[in-house]
């Protein structure tokens, strides 16, 4: 067997092993991101006493690991945008996202966050967050309950988990 | 003589002044203007002997179709005396004078209501949109408004700039 051949061949094995222990890695890291979220402060109206009610002892986000709400974007990575974006609002929405360091998630929470809510038609209302910002998971409700929030971040955590599997859990029948 | 038999006497007599008339709707008495004579109503009001209606409660304007009405609405912190003063106004050419030199506290509500329904106050130390931002085109409130498409408003304007 000639040389250059030898040569390339052990590159290759290399990359194989490389590539073998980066994906592992990830799996791991995808884990750890998925157990322990630190959601930005973004309460915008009334779905925002949910968030805190999710926060508090009864619900208590901290048992699975996300309980870590930071009011700076810059220590982040997941952004819970509870309640009526106005179009005023808008661009500060996209700021903060813009602020908060990769890999970042966004959750729309109620109506108003997912599509405009009851107050779609009003000369100020931004038809949903996904206008502005890349949303992750939409959490529907007016407002929802803290299990529908806890509900969406475990679908978070699934879509975290799993970069590939653009297909959720499926519940029920 | 009643505090309210008082009161309606000195806005009748106040209403000879300035060409007003009172009206009583669900026991608060309402004093309609012409939008020029205000200042003159509304400084009546404030020094009105034994019971001044000297706290600006609120500031507001209505749509009527073919005008529009500045609404005060008076009240005191020594005693119960409640008055609402109207100021009728030309629709197309909204103008009226601003209170803040009477009260202070009229700067934000008379914005307020400049950003809705686009009347003016003249005098007014710093008129500029308050709720909606400076780009906004229209007044919301006016009955004729008519709101952008959903497709429009999806539309969000970058940072300005220096913010």
């Amino acid at each position: 067997m000639d040389v250059v051949k030898e040569k390339e061949l052990r590159e290759a094995e290399l990359m194989v092993e490389k590539n073998v222990m980066v994906t592992s890695i990830d799996k791991v890291l995808n884990w750890a991101r998925g157990h322990s979220f630190w959601p930005v402060t973004f309460g915008l109206a009334c779905c925002a006493i949910e968030m805190m009610a999710a926060g508090g002892a009864r619900y208590d986000i901290s048992r699975f690991g996300w309980e870590v709400f930071r009011a700076s974007p810059r220590q982040a990575d997941l952004m819970i945008v509870a309640g009526t974006c106005t179009r005023k609002m808008a661009p500060l929405l996209r700021r903060i996202y813009d602020q908060m360091p990769e890999p970042k998630w966004v959750i729309a929470m109620g109506s108003c966050a997912c599509a405009g809510g009851p107050f779609v038609d009003s000369y100020s209302m931004l038809p949903g967050v996904d206008k502005v910002v890349p949303v992750d998971v939409y959490i529907p409700g007016c407002p929802p309950r803290p299990e529908s929030l806890l509900y969406g971040i475990l679908q978070l955590q699934q879509k975290v988990a799993n970069p590939a599997k653009v297909r959720l859990m499926k519940h029920g029948k | 003589m009643g505090n309210k038999e008082m009161l309606r006497k000195r806005v009748d007599e106040l209403a000879t002044k300035v060409n007003g008339e009172v009206e009583e709707s669900l026991g608060v008495l309402m004093l309609k203007v012409k939008g020029a004579y205000i200042i003159e109503t509304l400084n009546g009001a404030k020094n009105f002997p034994e019971m001044p209606c000297d706290f600006l409660h609120d500031l507001t304007a209505v749509d009527l179709g073919n005008h529009f009405e500045v609404v005060y609405q008076l009240s005191s912190l020594r005693g119960p005396q409640i008055l609402r003063v109207k100021g009728i106004v030309d629709r197309e050419n909204p103008v009226i004078d601003s209170v803040t030199r009477i009260w202070q506290g009229a700067n934000f509500l008379e914005r307020e209501a400049y950003d809705m329904f686009g009347i003016e106050f003249k005098g007014h130390p710093n008129l500029r949109r308050i709720y909606l931002w400076d780009e906004f085109e229209g007044y919301p409130l006016r009955k004729d408004y008519a709101t952008e498409s959903v497709e429009q408003r999806a539309v969000v304007m970058p940072l300005k700039v220096g913010d």
